[in-house]
Formats: structure tokens, sequence, C-alpha cells
């Protein structure tokens, strides 16, 4: 199991620096002087040609790349040309706002995926799976951000009893910070009203960005039970006598979770990536925001920066899966183990 | 019989939504009894604060910030040696009065005695200084209107402060209203070494993006990336208190018309950002409480039309372009805007009121392309419309164009193309196309301002000018005018300027464009929509219409 990890992160690197050329390529070869975007038409030319300097625009494009990635290594991604500081001072105080949000999201819909799809295995073609069908096309069909207006306009024009806008409300003294998630900092020191508040600000969004996942998810757990509950080995554990419990959750339920933990996996990456439109809705100040931004100013080094990241938690994430699955069903031997 | 083996599972996973479900609403109950969402507005009825939305995290650092939201930030944190006034004149502020040599090479401020920083020293003529050549040395921000113009600054004694310049720039006075003030000593202190600056390490950047060193009526309480910047009263503000001003404002970073609306129906938002569609601020204008501010903020939407390219290189074949367009139908896509008179918007001291104007008139464009040396060979020659793909109003310009056009034979090809890429496009003249509809706005309050930006040969390859004119005439024109001291004259010269302009019809002068705000007006008093109001001139130099000092806020009046 180990030597699987080591070797996958291994692999990683590889990957990582393999995404990190390409999107340095593509940042750097779109239309506009990114130095000139920062800084107006009328800047003086002095002005440009420092910053040019200073981000090594000045240099060939490998070189460019030599002297970025050197700073990386480092842990220093260069300087945000939108909000003049260090991108990696940006990325530690936005990251954690979209993880927070995203682990919440993901809470979500493991819980009610797993719910709604043994409910409609369990009452197959009754009412109540016709329901969660039409509930699940609708979930799926409607975009993210689509939802965020929705529960936006219900709970905060039309029945405002939940807050819509940041993380956490202007009167609470935010908990100091430890790992940048308010509700966890908040719980390590034991300022509740601010975990509270912070638990509500999180809400809308989180549904938000869960309602997609949850519904897609649901309807594979359907369908995987529906196939499992009719297979032969169902009918002899059923026939050995053994518990109902125990031929639910080492019989049934485990091999039906394999393909949903492969999607809950990437659900769970890509909604970090795809939070964008639901954190300017919400105005919660998290990367994907800050990623989106950063690509409209054409601002180099936060751009490559969000990208690198949310590689990175895609690699972790598929690792997690991966072990998760091999977990489920023993026959999975990692890396040929 | 359909198997349901595990109906104990749903049982116990049915629960556990229900512990989810109840975890999550009863968190509401469980909070301090102020951290409701009702509470918040409560908190906001006993805080007499203004909020507005704005695009972007403001930029606060003086020597950075140029953009609305840092504009109106940087007008309530600093001061500055003048003020810009309603009607366009400027009024004393940090500096009592002022003198000009007689070379108009020399100007000399008296500073005003005893105005205190926020950290409580004295402001100096050193500060002005320092501030002077901060802004000079980091060349960002409106660096620019100083830069040529600046030769030396010094204090020549401890309130006076002498600015020489390298030629005589009549507007001097005028682009001193984007020199904010800095505290020296406590910029000083706050350099980081090893900064690009040599002696003064960063100058103090870093530092200056979450905190401020100024002496205006606010100070900087916090700037949250991504989220606001919330600056409260400065107490010991040299030019007093109202009792009604407000405490603090917020500057929220968003434009999101669900959030925006959601935020002013909950009195959680006093003014919104300029960026509403026009079916949000009707939406909001139906909010009890809430009024519409319109207000015309110097910005003109132009169609520049690439006079170094076939076929708008032909002035014959531009005047009929100028003939074709239906300016009525298009200004009522911009309510409360009005059709532009000319290069420089209404509300713009400088602007010539009696040009002649191109109006809609299909038979004096046929008129004049038949004098066009593409007359005869006009689908040959297809005329390039560049829209902004990020702001769709503009594409319905392009849309009127292209079918005003076809009645008299022209092609219009209509290109979309994301901000990034026009600056891009309009770098060099042959990506230039024939017609880019963009929106511009002087950087100080006069004609020069919009004159150079637009028509100068030194803007060419800038977003401000896609006519490429290049007309050493218009530029002798344009400088004689800017060296010119006497107010009359530089005027009367502004205006020739214009009238060659209109005459050469490098451009189609499509409308001045009105700023909608929806704001609460019940409890909040805003100087500038009351003036509006009653068709009186508001400044149109950006930030200063929201100088919350002279906003009056009365929390008892807002309704629930």
């Amino acid at each position: 199991m180990l030597k699987y990890i080591i070797k996958r992160l291994f692999q990683g690197i590889f990957v990582v620096i393999g995404i990190s050329i390409l999107i340095f390529i593509i940042s750097r070869v779109v239309p506009g002087d990114p130095a000139r975007m920062a800084l107006g038409p009328r800047a003086p030319q002095f002005a440009v040609d420092e910053l040019r300097k200073e981000m090594n625009l000045d240099k060939p494009l490998p070189v460019q790349y030599y002297y970025w990635f050197k700073g990386v290594i480092k842990g220093d991604f260069g300087k945000s040309l939108n909000t003049k500081r260090p991108v990696i001072t940006d990325v530690k105080e936005f990251l954690p706002a979209t993880l927070e949000l995203a682990l919440l999201s993901g809470f979500l819909f493991i819980i009610f995926a797993t719910i709604i799809g043994l409910l409609s295995a369990q009452y197959r073609d009754t009412w109540v799976d016709g329901l969660t069908r039409i509930l699940s096309y609708v979930g799926i069909a409607i975009p993210s951000f689509v939802v965020a207006v929705l529960l936006l306009l219900i709970f905060g024009y039309l029945w405002p009893v939940i807050p819509t806008l940041g993380r956490l409300s202007s009167n609470i003294t935010p908990p100091p910070t430890i790992t940048g998630l308010i509700t966890v900092d908040s719980l390590i020191t034991g300022n509740f009203a601010a975990f509270f508040d912070a638990l509500k600000h999180l809400i809308l969004p989180a549904i938000a960005l869960a309602i997609g996942p949850l519904f897609q998810e649901a309807r594979i757990l359907r369908s995987a039970l529906i196939d499992n509950i009719n297979k032969e080995y169902i009918s002899v554990v059923t026939g050995y006598g053994l518990p109902k419990g125990v031929i639910m959750r080492k019989h049934l339920l485990k091999p039906s979770f394999i393909p949903v933990v492969s999607v809950m996996g990437l659900d769970f990456a890509s909604l970090m990536g795809n939070a964008f439109l639901v954190e300017s809705i919400f105005n919660w100040p998290g990367l994907s925001r800050y990623g989106i931004n950063a690509m409209l100013n054409k601002d180099l080094n936060a751009i490559s920066a969000v990208i690198i990241i949310y590689g990175v938690i895609f690699l972790i994430v598929n690792i997690i899966v991966d072990l998760i699955i091999a977990w489920l069903d023993p026959r999975i031997r990692l890396g040929g183990e | 019989m359909k198997k349901r083996p595990f109906k104990r599972a749903t049982v116990l996973l049915l629960v556990s939504i229900l512990v989810v479900s109840l975890a999550l609403s009863g968190c509401g109950q469980n909070s301090s009894q102020n951290s409701s969402n009702q509470g918040q507005q409560n908190a906001a009825a006993n805080e007499k604060i203004i909020r507005v939305t704005v695009s972007g995290t403001p930029n606060i650092d003086p020597a950075v910030g140029q953009d609305y939201g840092s504009c109106t930030a940087l007008a309530n944190i600093y001061d500055t040696l003048v003020f810009p006034q309603n009607d366009g004149t400027l009024k004393p502020m940090l500096a009592e009065k002022w003198d000009v040599s007689s070379d108009n090479l020399t100007y000399t401020f008296y500073l005003r005695k005893g105005v205190k920083f926020h950290n409580g020293d004295e402001l100096t003529a050193d500060d002005v200084v320092f501030s002077m050549k901060r802004l000079l040395t980091i060349g960002e921000g409106f660096a620019y209107l100083f830069t040529d113009v600046v030769k030396d600054v010094t204090a020549a004694d401890t309130y006076t402060v002498k600015f020489t310049l390298n030629k005589p720039f009549a507007p001097f006075v005028e682009t001193l209203v984007r020199l904010y003030i800095l505290n020296k000593d406590q910029v000083t202190q706050n350099i980081k070494q090893n900064g690009q600056y040599g002696d003064m390490g960063d100058y103090g950047r870093e530092w200056l993006i979450t905190h401020d060193a100024g002496s205006g009526p606010y100070t900087v309480k916090e700037l949250q990336q991504q989220a606001y910047l919330y600056a409260v009263r400065f107490d010991d503000y040299w030019g007093g208190w109202d009792k009604d001003a407000p405490d603090a404002f917020k500057l929220i970073d968003s434009t999101e018309g669900a959030t925006v609306r959601t935020l002013m129906n909950n009195r959680e938002l006093e003014i919104t950002d300029q960026w509403q569609t026009t079916e949000n601020i009707n939406a909001m204008s139906k909010i009890p409480g809430v009024s519409i501010a319109t207000i015309f903020s110097g910005t003109i939407l132009n169609v520049m039309l690439n006079t170094k390219k076939a076929p708008t290189d032909d002035v014959n074949f531009r005047k009929a372009l100028a003939y074709a367009f239906d300016y009525d139908s298009i200004v009522k896509l911009f309510p409360g805007s009005v059709k532009a008179k000319g290069p420089v918007p209404h509300d713009v001291p400088g602007n010539a009121a009696d040009l002649m104007q191109y109006t809609y008139d299909i038979e004096k464009a046929k008129e004049y392309l038949q004098k066009s040396k593409y007359a005869d060979k006009l689908d040959q020659y297809p005329v390039e419309v560049l829209t902004n793909s990020d702001v769709p109003d503009l594409e319905k310009i392009a849309l009127s164009m292209q079918a005003n056009a076809e009645k008299i034979g022209i092609k219009v090809n209509i290109v979309k193309a994301p901000w990034i890429s026009i600056v891009d496009m309009m770098s060099k003249v042959d990506s230039t196309p024939n017609a880019c509809i963009i929106f511009v706005a002087p950087h100080y309050n006069e004609a020069g301002s919009i004159l150079e930006s637009r028509y100068h040969s030194k803007s060419t390859g800038t977003w401000e000018q896609g006519e490429w004119l290049q007309s050493k005439e218009i530029d002798n024109m344009i400088e004689d005018a800017l060296s010119t001291v006497d107010k009359n004259e530089r005027f009367e010269k502004y205006k020739k300027i214009q009238e060659v302009l209109v005459d050469l019809c490098p451009t189609i002068w499509v409308l001045d464009q009105a700023e909608r705000r929806a704001y609460q007006s019940d409890y909040m008093y805003w100087p500038g929509a009351e003036l509006a109001k009653q068709g009186k001139p508001v400044t149109s130099v950006m930030g200063y219409n929201f100088y919350f000092h002279d906003f009056k806020i009365y929390p008892e009046k807002m309704k629930k």
C-alpha cells in the first residue's frame, strides 16, 4: 500500500510538471501584454518595462519558465498583478475558503446521494423512485450557479433567514487563523458563535455546489444496488441466513459503492474548479473566484498557481479514491501487488 | 416479491439525514442573538454605515489604485491639495492657496496648518514632496498625469511646497486631485528592505495594500481581498463632522445582480455599483425606499474609426457611416444617457456646445458615400466592427450599425472579442479593426484630458485611440491648448480642436453615458444624487461623487 502511494506521488510529480509547462505556455501565448494590462494604457513605458523585467517577461520563454519553476520549488509563485502581493499569500488566504466550502459540499453529497440512492433502489418503480428520478434530472440539468441564484433569492430575498454574503457576519469576531477553515479554527479556539455563524454562511453555497453531484451519484448508486441485489451471491448469503445488516453492509452496499466512489472523487475535485460562479454570487473569497479574476486580468503568476494547486488536489483525491476502491473491492490489487 | 434487505440501514440513514438537517438548521438558533441575518440588519440599523458594491477589491495604495473602487476609497482615506467641486471648479483643500510664476513653470502651494494624519502626525510640505516623488518613482496609478509634466518638487518651508514643471501645463492644478498625500514618516517606518526602489526598499507598497497613511475623513479598518474594504471615521479630521455623517463605509467587492438585489432588499447595501443591468435596476427601483440615481460621469461611448485602414481611411466614407448611424435608437438602450454632441462629453468643462451634429440621415449618408473613393467597390471593402463580448449591449450597437450600413450598400462584419484581446488588437494599426465600440472617460475633469488621451499621437497603440489619427496638426493644437494658462483662451482652443475633429469625423460619437445606481433614499442623503435629481451638474472626477464625509445617514428611518 505504502509502496503504491509513493509510486503514485512520484508519478504525480511528473504530471504536475507537465501541467505547469502546459499552463505556463498557454497563459503566455494568449493575446495581451500582462504588464500593460496591469498598469493601464497611460502608464509610463519605464513602469511597464520594469514590471516586465520583474516578471522576467523580457526573457525567452524557456528562461522565464526556469526562473518561475525555481521560485515555485521554494514556494514562491511570484507576485499577483491583481492584488499586488505574493501569490502564495493569496493562495493561503483563499484556498481554505474554497476547501471549507468543498468539504461541506462533499459531505452533503456523500450523505444525501447515499440516502437517495438507497431509497430509489429500495422503492424501485414506485412513486419514491419516480420522484427521485425527476429530482435527479432537474438536479443534474440545472447548473450550480442557477441553484445558487435561486437559493439566494429564496433565502436572501423572499425569506431572509440565512446569511447570503461572505464567510462570517461583520459583528462576529473571527477566530485566529490556524487552518484557515473558519469552522475548524473556531472550534479549536472554542469560539462557538463564530462556528455557528460560519456554518450558516456555508449552507447555501455548499448546497448549490452539492445538488448536481448529489443526484448524479444517487442515480449511479441506485443502478449499482439494483444490479447487485439480483446477483446470485446475494441469494446465497441470504440463504445461509446471514443477518440482513451484514448482507447490507458487507455484500451489497460495499460493492455497489465502487462506481459511486470513483465519480464522487471526480466530482469533489471538479467542484472546486467549478465553484467560481457560486463563489461570486455568495461573495465567497475563494480560490476559484481568484483564479477566474486572474484569467480575466491575465495575472500570469496567479493563473499558474491556481491551476497547479487544483492539479495537485485532483491528484491527491484520485489517489484517495483508488485506495478506497481497493478497500471496497479486495480483488483490485494496487500497483500490481 | 421484492427483496428489501436494507430497510434498517435506510432507517438509520434517514435518522442521520435528520441529524444533519437539525444540525444545519439548529445552528441558526444556537448562534448568539445578534448573529442571525436579522441581527445583521439590526447591527446595520445601529451603525451609521454606507455600503457600496464595487467591481474588484479597491487598491488603496495612492501610487497604484486607479479604478472606480480604488478612486472612491482614496478620495475618502487621503486628502489632496485641491478638491473637485460639482460645478467643475476646484476648491482649496490641504492647500489654502496657491500661486503660479510668470513663466507658468512654478506652482507654489501654501498648506493648511494643523492637519493631522490618522496616526496623529502633522501634515507638512515634506509629506507632499514625498508623495509626489513616490508616485513618480513607482510610475503606476495616476503617475502618468505627472511623469512628463513635473520636473521637480521641493519643500520651501514646513508649509510651502513648490512644483517645477518641464513645460507649461495649464490643467496642472486639476490633475492634483490625483495626488493623494501620504504620511512620509509612517510609510518610511513600514518600508520592506531589499525592494526594487534602492534605499526606499519597496517604498511601503506591501504595507499600503492593507493599511493607510492618510489624513482623510476615514481610516482603513480592514481590507479583505475579494471581499471588502471597511473604513471608519477619523474623529480628529480637520474638516470636522456633521452629526448625521456616516461613521463608516464599506466597499463590497461584488457586482453579481442577484447578490446586489438581495442586499438592497435586505437594507444591507446603500448604493449599488454602476454595472447593474437595466432590468435589475428597474427591479430594485420597486423596493420601497429605494431610488435610482442617474448621474453623468464624463464617460462617452465612441465608435472609433481606424483612419489608417481601408475603407475607413476615407473621410467621406467615415461621414457616410456617421450619417447612417441611428443615434436615437441606441441612446434608448442606455436609459438616462443622452446623444453625444461631439468628442468631449457635455458634462466635462471645455466641451463645445454648438458643434455641427451628425444625425441619422440615410440620404446624406448616400451622398457622402458617393464622394468616397470606395463608392464603386463596396463589396471589396467590408467594414469590420469590434465589440466587447463581455458587454452584450455593445453588440446591439454593432447589429444596428450593420442593419443601417446595409441600407447604403456597406457590408459590416461584426467581431466579438474579450477585453484582453481587444487591448492586444488595438496595439497595432493593422490589427485594429475599422470600427471599435468603446467607452472612454477623461483622466481629469477638463476637455484637454479627453482630447489628449483620444486624439494625440502618443495614445495610439492603446485602447483609448482606435482612430490612429497621428495628425501633427492635431497634436500641435492639443499641446498648444494644454500649455495655455488663460482658461478662456484655453477653452477656445479646445473648441477649435473639437471643430476640426468633427470635420475629420474619425469617430462616431454615440452617447454621453449616465451611470445608474440604485440607492436607499429613505434613510440616506447622497449630495450627488440630489443634485442630479435637480438637473444640476455633479463632479465627473471618478470617486469624488462618493465623498462620504458629506453624506448623511439616518438609520432610524430605515424601513424593514
